[in-house]
């Protein structure tokens, strides 16, 4: 078996349907939909298809958790112990486990919600950062950007099983919003001893970091203004090591993302786009 | 109520533990140190293997034996110091250099179309050679001056042992015609004779048989 295993060959059975992120968010088509004034774009029960929103971002959770999964493996076996401690690869055997009772648990959500696997697409973008040939920037990459995103998340979706009636969802997303808090300071405390007497790796990390974090905002998904799906949970991310100018930038990395996106779909629509002549 | 004055015997009369044992401290310590390194290879590789496993309810048991068996690392990881090994990584070896060369082999495969062939090199080879080595030094050590490992190896051996049947139990289902029969079976024999060769997962006494007593393999 090699090292650093290749996103394009990650193993999937015929149900999966793979495309690339970008296509995603720079859809020409966005643009005419952003026109439409829906209200807050927050997830909420009251919030036209909010249903069938809630069953995408679980089938996006499930995606995701899978590849959280197949990453903390490749940790797990990429580096020898001179690159990646002994303590730190049980970690991340520690997160298999974790990862993988949360494909458990999005497995039965879906099909609690009403989805069935496959039946929203997969992009690789996830298990991507869990390639870098650095330990500290998968961690960075992967356990601060990525699980932190999951906290975002899951903070969303258990509020949202609250206010929509549904316990199920909550408790299940209280229980993974208790495990991202602890992989997300997993990810903080290794960067902080990896890097104790490397200031210039710890930069590189978090430049890394910065940079999955603006991939991971997805446009404008996570934010903290009414035109944001998903709210930074600061509460959470406070628990898992991330300081109140951490948070601040993240915003504002989320708002670039949101301008980015915006501009090239509308750039794309008006150039005819990938539909287009 | 009895008189808390009066003398009992030391040992309650149910209490059979016996003083001596197979093992001094540093052979004790040997083998812990063999069985962390297995260990250690044995969660990096289903770590490994995980994203190149089509299979969803494959890949998310193995995702679960990583942990056991990087957990039955940690545990042993703890012991050597109090074995008198003061730097772990020392006695964190392999038993010999044939198994390297089992390990090199149980790891080789990658592609998405073998998971037979991956499972097969853990659950009808490796694990069984675990429970074996962990059972007979819960049953050769002493059980009074080296219950710590024995607790330890109780722990290890309930997970060998649940993960051994699960792991069966995925291949029974996968195992549906005549040339995965075949595939699981070879690649069964390949790796056992690796394996005898190396004498078990703590090499030539893994069982309690001495190298004169052991039968040449291939």
């Amino acid at each position: 078996m090699r090292k650093i295993f290749p996103p394009n060959e990650l193993a999937r059975d015929e149900r999966f349907v793979r495309t690339k992120i970008e296509d995603r968010v720079f859809d020409p088509r966005n643009a005419a939909m952003m026109e439409r004034d829906l209200g807050s774009a927050k997830l909420e029960p009251s919030r036209p298809a909010a249903a069938d929103r809630a069953r995408s971002l679980m089938h996006g959770i499930f995606v995701g958790e899978i590849q959280a999964l197949e990453g903390a493996g490749r940790t797990c076996f990429d580096f020898d112990e001179d690159d990646a401690p002994f303590a730190l690869k049980l970690d991340m055997a520690r997160q298999c486990w974790d990862e993988s009772r949360h494909v458990e648990i999005s497995v039965k959500l879906g099909e609690w919600m009403g989805s069935e696997i496959g039946e929203f697409t997969e992009s690789t973008f996830l298990y991507e950062a869990a390639c870098a040939d650095d330990p500290v920037l998968r961690l960075c990459g992967v356990n601060r950007a990525l699980e932190g995103l999951a906290i975002d998340v899951f903070n969303a979706m258990k509020e949202f099983g609250d206010v929509a009636g549904d316990p199920v969802l909550e408790f299940c997303e209280d229980w993974m919003l208790a495990d991202e808090v602890t992989h997300v300071k997993m990810g903080s405390d290794w960067l902080r001893r990896l890097t104790e007497k490397d200031p210039e790796r710890r930069n590189r990390a978090l430049e890394f970091q910065r940079t999955v974090d603006k991939i991971f905002s997805l446009g404008g998904f996570r934010g903290e203004s009414d035109e944001n799906p998903v709210h930074l949970a600061r509460k959470f991310r406070r628990m898992a090591g991330f300081d109140e100018a951490e948070m601040d930038d993240l915003v504002e990395i989320s708002k670039q993302a949101q301008a980015d996106a915006e501009a090239m779909a509308a750039a794309a629509a008006e150039g005819g786009g990938a539909y287009g002549a | 109520m009895a008189d808390p004055s009066t003398p009992r015997a030391p040992f309650a009369p149910w209490d059979r533990r016996e003083l001596p044992g197979l093992f001094d401290v540093a052979e004790s310590a040997r083998r812990v140190g063999n069985y962390k390194w297995i260990e250690m290879r044995l969660f990096e590789t289903l770590g490994g293997w995980v994203a190149t496993i089509p299979e969803l309810d494959v890949k998310m048991v193995l995702g679960r034996h990583c942990y056991h068996h990087a957990w039955h690392a940690e545990l042993w990881h703890k012991r050597l110091p109090e074995l008198r090994e003061m730097n772990p990584d020392r006695l964190t070896q392999p038993a010999n250099d044939e198994i390297v060369a089992f390990v090199d082999a149980l790891r080789e495969p990658e592609a998405p179309e073998l998971t037979i062939e991956k499972l097969v090199g853990v659950y009808r080879v490796l694990a069984p050679r675990l429970v074996a080595a962990y059972t007979y030094h819960l049953n050769a050590t002493s059980s009074i001056t080296d219950a710590p490992t024995m607790r330890s190896l109780r722990f290890a051996l309930q997970d060998e042992m649940d993960d051994w049947r699960e792991g069966e139990m995925l291949l029974q289902s996968l195992i549906d015609t005549a040339e995965a029969v075949e595939r699981a079976a070879r690649r069964q024999a390949e790796l056992e004779t690796l394996m005898v060769r190396a004498g078990g997962v703590a090499g030539p006494g893994s069982l309690g048989i001495t190298h004169d007593e052991e039968v040449a393999v291939g």
